[in-house]
């Protein structure tokens, strides 16, 4: 095989408009063009916030954790249960997202760059002048949404693409649809753990079932509370996690004992708001996660008693605890706590009592999106769950879930398909938005500029189904 | 050190013209140049072999260098699957066919400037031309065929329905259409808000709605669609297809779907130990059907194991020690070409055993000595192999029976059934007799044919045929001294019109006792009542003597039939 010949385009079906994918989450914004294997451009959904000069400026991207500003504040567009709050935020930092790696802050005129030469009587001359403005004037821009994603949200997104952005096409997926295509399946049960969210999506012929769809705030930052209890509850002593930038020097202690640190102080009009360094916490916190926490691998829960009589708790705590470092070089090994912090995504009575009112647990989520789809396409759905969300990384995730679904469901075959490479669970619903978006057959799906001008924003209703 | 040292070591007269510096200037010409001269200096003469790799871009093969660039375009398409002519770019090659060949070395340089002003007059061409060209992944763009819309006569003559008006059943004839007929979603998505009239519904906050479930939709859409097909063709001239649709979209029946569902539901919401109760009864469902079959496949190996003819060849030639060992050799030879499992057994065969043999057996004859035993010929003379290993037991006779061993006295070669034998007791020498045999068999309800010739069935058959021949034999003398008797009878009583009485009276009183003894002995009741009336008085007193003269009597009597 000669690597210089192109495959065919029937081959894989595949056919390139250089189409911008953007799958906005609560955690992170993923951005990139169509037909690549992973995003371009990945940058944090939080943005700062701070006054200088009398003047409000903003910070987007990774910035955000670099310099802590006096007052500079941190928040986020979207709000918990996935649905975008602040549209105005959420347009500047989606626009960042693409901006700033894939088409350029200012693109230049695309007439002029030799590439887009095309016979000036085809276009409109408007749009000559337009696209000096419209930071995607030649790509057709392919989102996402989440599956409980209300009409006039969608609605909104479409209004921002098309006359903030000019895209001249747009489409908008479900995130749940395009993770299964990202799995290679058009019928599957998605389970999608994100940092704000887990989601359960039923998707039948690449569509989703609306009765079946199923979140829960059980995601990362739940984690991450349930990490806060137990290090408030931890024994010798609770711990306070300091992030980097309040520390000056430290010296190495031993595991459990107090701290030899030395603070960086800052002048109460100097210091930075108190959000800021919930989001650094919140960073130590998600290394802590993925270097110590560990999910209870089954059989059972963490609280029963296994095979040999011996209760799973003995069980874990019998097994080698990990190390963990915090910025201020307090250091101690995790044994049996590191499985306690994310028991409760199965568990509800493993909750550790810190915080909030109990949500329904993973596997009762499953079952309720199962009772909302036909019963005969259940045995299917099971048999095809597609696991995707950064969350979903925790040490033994999978091999639980199998083991919940499997006690849960012991008739029908069960089977979990959760890609090993990182970076496919972490953009498992990009990675479908790619795919989909340099589909040959796809190109007929988009709304074009045309078609939105003629029946307004609610197309987005009929066409996205 | 080089062959000029050796040489001047030795004192000898150094070789004229030895290439020394030839040899220098060679190495220098050698010298790779990746590497410095004052490096390569430091190597010395001989430098060990170093493979001095160069990490170069290798580039295309000279071959390719041949080849001209093909070169691909952002070229405009439109998609005729779209309506609305949306104008897409992607990557496409360009048609070769339009350029001339590309020329070649110091020519390319000057043509280039009219290559560009080509090339841009042919992006205009090709700009244009692929807008009229089919796009490729139209032809995927299909739908589901769905029925032709029915008008507002069409609806109001043959669609009505109370549980369905108008409005609903264009909604669920559009979704159907939208969704190509995927039941699922359209279940899904189905959310049918009826228009609110506002007299009745005035009261009501919400609007009462009512959920429809996909088999009701379904139920209505295949109606629906039956009908349509129906008026568009009636049902006399659909094709088979048609019909054949037809016919499905009629009969589907939502109660039974819906039960079905139900069932559906059952089944996955199954609890472990149902399951395992399941997995554990098709195992065992398993092993029945297995065991069955294996069952029939032995019991049938056995039936044609029994169908093999009976040798019916001369023997004698086998009867002699050295005929026997004869047929061994020619049976081992037998077996040695058909590779196959050994008749001798795993041990190594009888060849090796006669030094395990027990000294009894040695004395039994030195025949069996010399020629192995094999299987075969030592079950003919009642000798098990297993036996010259193990000490005899011997079983006592309440083993014997649990264990159901028996003695044959008389073992005849070939498979025999007792039930063959059993049977061929009914079989008299003559027809008649035969024929009284099973007459009398009949008046007992025993068949002919034993239903379970089990062995004490069949001694007890044995014994009850033997006394049913007993009795007939015993009526028929019986018949025949009553027959002289009256024939006795006859003469006397003529003699007796004639003369005084004579003396032959007494002689016929014993013949006819004899008779009457001999009966009594049968035990057979029957005969009492048949000939009981002229003899009873005498009975008792002549039982005694009359038991031996019995037999002769019979046996007489019997020679003389046969005779």
């Amino acid at each position: 095989m000669n690597p210089s010949n192109p495959p065919q385009t029937a081959e894989y079906g595949g056919d390139e408009v250089s189409a911008i994918v953007l799958d906005p989450g609560y955690s992170t914004t993923r951005a990139g063009f169509a037909g690549e294997d992973a995003p371009k451009s990945l940058i944090p959904t939080y943005y700062g916030k701070y006054n200088a000069d009398g003047q409000e400026k903003f910070v987007y991207g990774d910035d955000i954790f670099v310099t802590p500003r006096p007052g500079l504040s941190i928040h986020n567009p979207i709000g918990r249960d996935g649905i975008v709050e602040d549209w105005d935020m959420a347009e500047k930092v989606w626009e960042h997202s693409f901006t700033s790696r894939l088409t350029g802050a200012k693109p230049g005129n695309p007439f002029q760059n030799g590439l887009n030469d095309i016979p000036s009587e085809e276009l409109p001359t408007e749009m000559e002048v337009e696209s000096e403005e419209k930071p995607l004037a030649d790509s057709p821009l392919l989102m996402t949404e989440p599956g409980w994603n209300p009409a006039k949200a969608r609605e909104k997104t479409i209004e921002i693409a098309m006359e903030k952005w000019g895209t001249p096409a747009f489409y908008l997926a479900r995130s749940g649809v395009l993770a299964a295509f990202a799995s290679g399946k058009a019928s599957a049960l998605v389970v999608d753990i994100g940092a704000s969210n887990i989601s359960i999506t039923p998707v039948h012929d690449g569509m989703i079932l609306k009765r079946g769809v199923q979140h829960s705030p059980l995601g990362g930052d739940y984690i991450s509370s349930q990490i806060r209890a137990l290090f408030k509850k931890n024994s010798p002593q609770p711990i306070t996690i300091t992030p980097h930038y309040l520390i000056s020097s430290k010296n190495a202690v031993e595991a459990g004992q107090e701290p030899q640190v030395k603070f960086k102080t800052f002048a109460a009009d100097k210091a930075p708001d108190a959000s800021y360094r919930a989001l650094l916490e919140e960073r130590t916190l998600s290394e802590f996660k993925e270097c110590v926490v560990q999910v209870w691998p089954g059989p059972n829960k963490l609280s029963a008693t296994g095979p040999n009589g011996i209760s799973n708790e003995d069980a874990a705590r019998s097994s080698p605890g990990r190390p963990f470092e915090f910025p201020d070089g307090y250091n101690q090994v995790f044994g049996a706590d590191r499985f306690r912090v994310v028991e409760s995504l199965f568990d509800a009575k493993a909750a550790i009592p810190d915080p909030d009112s109990p949500f329904p647990t993973l596997p009762e989520l499953i079952k309720a999106s199962l009772a909302g789809v036909d019963v005969d396409i259940r045995p299917h759905l099971l048999a095809n769950v597609v696991v995707t969300g950064a969350s979903s990384l925790l040490y033994g995730f999978t091999d639980r879930l199998s083991q919940e679904l499997m006690a849960q469901f012991p008739g029908p075959r069960v089977r979990i398909s959760a890609p090993g490479n990182t970076a496919e669970r972490r953009f498992g619903s990009w990675i479908g938005g790619s795919i989909l978006a340099s589909l040959g057959t796809f190109h007929q799906m988009w709304i074009s500029k045309k078609e939105y001008e003629e029946h307004g924003a609610n197309i987005v209703e009929k066409r996205c189904k | 050190m080089a062959a000029a040292d050796v040489r001047d070591m030795l004192d000898l007269p150094a070789e004229v013209g030895q290439p020394r510096p030839h040899k220098k200037q060679k190495v220098v010409e050698k010298r790779p140049e990746g590497i410095t001269r004052e490096l390569y200096a430091l190597l010395g003469e001989r430098a060990p072999p170093i493979a001095i790799n160069e990490n170069k871009y290798k580039g295309r093969p000279k071959w390719m260098n041949k080849l001209r660039v093909r070169p691909w375009r952002m070229t405009p398409f439109t998609n005729n699957a779209r309506s609305d002519g949306l104008v897409l770019n992607h990557w496409q090659r360009k048609h070769e066919s339009t350029r001339p060949p590309v020329p070649e070395g110091t020519q390319m340089d000057v043509d280039e400037k009219k290559e560009d002003e080509e090339t841009k007059q042919e992006d205009k061409e090709e700009a244009s031309k692929p807008l009229e060209q089919e796009y490729t992944f139209a032809k995927y763009n299909i739908k589901a065929r769905v029925p032709k819309k029915y008008s507002e006569e069409e609806y109001n003559r043959s669609l009505q329905s109370k549980d369905w008006d108008r409005e609903e059943t264009d909604y669920l004839m559009d979704l159907a259409h939208e969704y190509d007929l995927r039941w699922v979603i359209i279940a899904d998505r189905y959310d049918y808000q009826p228009k609110v009239n506002s007299e009745a519904d005035a009261n009501a906050l919400v609007p009462a709605k009512h959920y429809r479930t996909m088999e009701q939709m379904k139920a209505r859409y295949y109606f629906v669609a039956a009908t349509i097909l129906a008026i568009e063709h009636p049902p006399s001239e659909m094709s088979e297809a048609e019909f054949e649709l037809h016919e499905r979209m009629l009969k589907f029946d939502p109660d039974r779907e819906r039960d079905r569902k139900e069932l559906a539901a059952l089944q996955i919401n199954r609890t472990a130990d149902e399951v395992r109760e399941e997995a554990m009864l098709l195992e065992e469902l398993k092993r029945i059907t297995s065991n069955e079959q294996n069952f029939i496949t032995e019991r049938r190996e056995l039936y044609s194991r029994l169908e093999v003819p009976i040798s019916v060849g001369n023997t004698t030639a086998y009867q002699s020690s050295s005929g026997l060992s004869q047929l061994l050799q020619t049976l081992l030879q037998a077996d040695k070409s058909k590779k196959r499992r050994s008749i001798l057994g795993p041990e190594g065969g009888a060849i090796a055993s006669p030094a395990g043999q027990t000294p009894t057996q040695a004395n039994n004859g030195i025949s069996r000595g010399e020629t192995p035993t094999t299987a075969s010929a030592a079950s003919k003379k009642g000798v098990i192999p297993a036996r010259e290993a193990q000490p005899i037991r011997t079983l006592t006779p309440a083993e014997e029976a649990r264990y159901g061993v028996h003695h044959h006295e008389r073992v005849t070669a070939g498979v025999q059934f007792r039930s063959d034998r059993a049977q061929k007791l009914t079989q008299a020498k003559s027809n008649v007799q035969t024929l009284k045999l099973a007459g009398a068999l009949a008046e007992l309800e025993i068949p002919v044919r034993l239903f379970m010739p089990t062995e004490r069935v069949c001694k007890e058959f044995e014994r009850l045929i033997q006394a049913v021949n007993l009795l007939l034999d015993a009526r028929k003398v019986a018949e025949k001294v009553d027959s002289e008797i009256r024939v006795l009878e006859a003469a006397k009583a003529e003699r007796e019109k004639k003369s005084a009485p004579g003396n032959g009276h007494p002689e016929v009183k014993t013949e006819a006792e004899d008779g009457n003894g001999m009966l009594d002995s049968t035990a057979d009741a029957e005969n009492d009542q048949k000939d009981g009336n002229a003899e009873t008085p005498k009975r008792d007193g002549n039982h005694k003597r009359s038991a031996s003269v019995l037999s002769a009597v019979s046996d007489k009597s019997s020679k003389r039939q046969r005779r």
